[in-house]
């Protein structure tokens, strides 16, 4: 595509830095399903919680999605965009120190996950809990990473951006945004910091995050891989170009809309739930673009896949994703989210995206490159065969198990029997229906983890057979001469006729800064009209003039609450159902959560809603049952956490976080210099009532009394009779 | 007054349909670009990059079993 006369360059790619990601893919892989196996037994059995503060759910869940997403996906997706990266850009990576900075960064900050998350470190919005060191790390090191990728870019020698480039290029910007706008908090201790949005804009901003990271860094990558060793696998040419670049345009354009959809029913207002659900099912259409592309590129070409493990693992993997994206449409339709929200139905979801759609577009490409990488062919291509249908059959286990699980849990929560009255009243009933789906589960997890165990076996095997040296081919190519034009189009004299050549369009495609720069522009346009509003628009969050800011004391227990990770279990908001104001109490309003920085409504519900426990059982009964949930209720699988009674409250940590959460706009006034005095005061009134109630003595200066006071707290201030006269703003929120 | 008084009354009720029409009008002008325009054609070759051999000095080892 190229002047023919120019001289040829000589250079080689850096397959070294490919076989890393590949070692670090498998690796991560490894630990964070392994880590998905312990958490699947900890809801089979609580006994597997082992009784340790460091491996109870709550703190191990964050650890395997991490894990699997930033890890394990994150590590495939380097893998595979270095090395198409270099050879459809003809060009060495634009500097070998960037990209190992790049991969020892991200294993650095992979490994700091894996220790500050057990320990309890975690700013509780999902898919971001880490801190603000390593936000702060994993910003630097995609930096690091941009600038390595489009220096590369600018170096080319192919003038034409192949799409695959243009999904890498979508992802890095998209998710530096993502991750920039939505980690922004003000630190209160080394590894403790404060949102700095609450409530309804917390969480709005939290599911535009956490939606658009499945969007950029699960979906847009993968499908750029897919567009390069899909047709090298198949040999042959994807499907449709022109499909590709149209629903290239209309992912960008509409994923980034679909956010609300997590918050359906929430305190969120109508319109933007309307909005996500809309362009969310919207989305079905492109994300099928790129299904039908995908699926059709081996029209003719289908007997290749009876003999080919690789294209196998690429056909499932593209069929998943094609389920995964007509399920999550019809999940963000209202009345379908009204009974799957919080069930594990959207569990079921997400593993049949992730362990189909990311795990095994992952495997097919490692064992296509594997042989290219090693320099050897792959060691046992039946070994291959096997790794297939044992994943194949441990995914459908696990999601079918997963699935009726869900919709169990759905349908038992909102039965009401025959006199009006909820069937099935008692939380645990619904839990323990469940048992026998989360032991299936277990199996078919297990099972793919078998296959993954294969596949590793599988590759250390080829590894062994590698040459003493690995060759480094060097490559030729013609330098993109840049005064040499684009082949000429049929031009004519008019603006029109030129407008109509679409020129114009041809020379962004050459012109990666403008590309990047209007599906930058895509990004951020859609972003605003969304967000913006929720923050300058009043009317969108009326403020209830009872609800005031948690005690210092009650602050401190809402800091245990997130250390434990209690929100991974516990949802703190009632939708305006009737079987839930029944269940729970009256449903939640945006204004109760103006002091929640950050908000923790949670997504999923294995243990019943907390919006309204205060009040509601005696501070002897949490204190008894922190300790041994099961000694209150025997069917519970909720874990101990008796270490709250052994540990003091940080009383001079206190005083910091209240002044920090005074920066964030809450009205802390009377509590500023005085926090930890006001803190000791309610712990020792608590204390004494848990004596008074028949408990242990000893209890004044111990975790579990900060967390009961702010466990009593929980949605008690709407009943409360406001100080100050209301404000115009106070009136009672229609829904 | 707060900047959210101010664009509480600036009627921006109607803005999201705005860039929905924005939105699909740049929806509209890829679709006529990738089928209608008499660039249509371009992409042929385009599709093909990823499967190009790269030529090089040394012969390559065989590639492993596909």
């Amino acid at each position: 595509m190229t002047a023919a006369a120019a001289p040829l360059d000589r250079f080689s790619y850096d397959d070294d830095i490919v076989r890393k990601f590949l070692w670090a893919t498998i690796l991560w892989g490894v630990v964070g399903m392994l880590v998905g196996l312990v958490i699947a037994l900890q809801l089979a059995n609580p006994a597997f919680n082992l009784g340790l503060e460091y491996t109870s759910f709550g703190r191990l869940r964050p650890l395997h999605t991490n894990a699997v997403i930033f890890a394990f996906a994150g590590n495939a997706f380097f893998c595979g965009c270095y090395y198409s990266s270099q050879r459809l850009l003809k060009a060495r990576m634009f500097s070998d120190g960037l990209s190992r900075f790049h991969f020892w960064g991200w294993q650095a900050i992979i490994v700091a996950a894996a220790i500050t998350l057990p320990l309890g470190y975690t700013q509780a919005k999902e898919y971001a809990e880490l801190e603000w060191p390593m936000d702060i790390a994993i910003a630097v090191v995609w930096v690091a990473f941009g600038i390595n990728f489009f220096g590369t870019i600018a170096r080319r020698r192919e003038r034409h951006l192949y799409v695959a480039l243009w999904f890498y290029i979508a992802s890095i910007v998209t998710v530096a945004i993502l991750h920039i706008f939505n980690n922004l908090s003000l630190p209160a201790a080394p590894f403790k910091s404060y949102s700095i949005y609450a409530g309804v804009q917390d969480a709005f901003m939290q599911w535009w995050y956490g939606h658009n990271a499945v969007a950029f860094f699960l979906t847009t990558p993968f499908l750029g891989l897919m567009y390069y060793f899909l047709p090298k696998a198949a040999d042959r040419p994807v499907f449709s170009y022109r499909l590709s670049i149209l629903h290239f345009w209309s992912l960008v354009f509409m994923y980034i809309w679909a956010g609300p959809h997590h918050l359906h029913y929430t305190a969120l207002p109508e319109w933007a739930s309307t909005l996500g659900m809309l362009f969310s099912v919207m989305l079905w259409m492109p994300s099928w673009g790129g299904m039908v592309n995908g699926l059709l590129t081996l029209r003719g070409a289908w007997q290749k896949v009876v003999d080919d493990p690789i294209l196998k693992f690429f056909v499932v993997g593209i069929t998943a994703y094609g389920m995964s994206t007509f399920e999550g449409p019809m999940l963000s339709i209202k009345t379908v989210s009204a009974l799957a929200h919080y069930t594990d139905w959207i569990i079921a979801h997400v593993h049949t995206a992730a362990l189909g759609w990311n795990g095994f577009l992952t495997f097919g490409m490692i064992y296509w490159l594997a042989p290219r990488l090693f320099q050897a062919p792959l060691y046992s291509r039946k070994a291959a065969e096997t790794h297939f249908w044992i994943a194949t059959f441990g995914l459908l286990l696990y999601v079918v198990a997963i699935y009726a699980a869900g919709v169990t849990q759905g349908l038992m929560w909102r039965a009401f029997d025959t006199t009006g009255r909820l069937q099935y009243p008692d939380f645990v009933e619904t839990v323990a229906k469940l048992l026998p789906m989360y032991w299936t589960r277990v199996i078919g997890g297990g099972l793919y983890i078998v296959g993954l165990l294969v596949m590793v076996w599988n590759l250390v095997m080829t590894w062994k057979r590698r040459p003493a040296t690995y060759d480094v081919p060097v490559v030729l190519a013609a330098p993109l001469a840049r005064h040499v034009p684009e082949p000429v189009l049929p031009v004519g004299t008019s603006v029109w006729a030129r407008f109509t050549a679409a020129r114009w369009h041809r020379n962004w495609e050459g012109l990666p800064l403008v590309f990047t720069v209007m599906t930058t522009v895509a990004v951020v346009v859609a972003s605003l009209f969304e967000i913006l509003p929720t923050f300058l628009i009043r009317s969108n969050v009326p403020t209830i003039a009872s609800v005031t800011p948690y005690t210092p004391l009650e602050l401190a227990g809402r800091d245990i609450y997130i250390r434990e990770g209690c929100f991974n279990c516990h949802s703190q908001m009632i939708r305006p159902f009737r079987h839930e104001t029944e269940r729970y109490g009256e449903y939640s309003k945006p204004g109760e959560f103006v002091y929640d920085h950050p908000f923790l409504w949670g997504s999923r519900r294995i243990g019943p809603d907390l919006a309204r426990q205060g009040g509601k059982y005696p501070d002897l009964w949490h204190v008894r049952h922190m300790e041994k949930p099961q000694s209150i209720n025997p069917k519970s699988i909720m874990p101990p956490y008796a270490h709250l009674l052994r540990h003091d409250i940080d009383f001079d940590g206190i005083e910091t976080r209240v002044g920090v959460m005074a920066m964030l706009g809450v009205p802390y006034g009377a509590s500023i210099g005085k926090a930890a005095e006001q803190a000791r005061a309610q712990a020792r009134a608590i204390a004494a009532g848990v004596v008074a109630q028949g408990g242990p003595a000893g209890l004044e200066t111990k975790e579990i009394l900060a967390l009961t006071a702010y466990l009593q707290r929980l949605g008690t201030d709407i009943r409360k009779v406001p100080t100050q006269t209301a404000s115009a703003g106070a009136r009672p929120e229609e829904h | 007054m707060k900047l959210s008084d101010i664009m509480g009354h600036a009627g921006l009720a109607g803005y999201a349909q705005i860039a929905l029409l924005l939105f699909f009008g740049v929806f509209l002008a890829v679709v006529w670009r990738l089928y209608f325009s008499s660039a249509r054609h371009s992409y042929e070759a385009a599709a093909r990059l990823p499967l190009e051999a790269d030529p090089t000095e040394l012969p390559a080892r065989p590639e492993g079993p596909r």
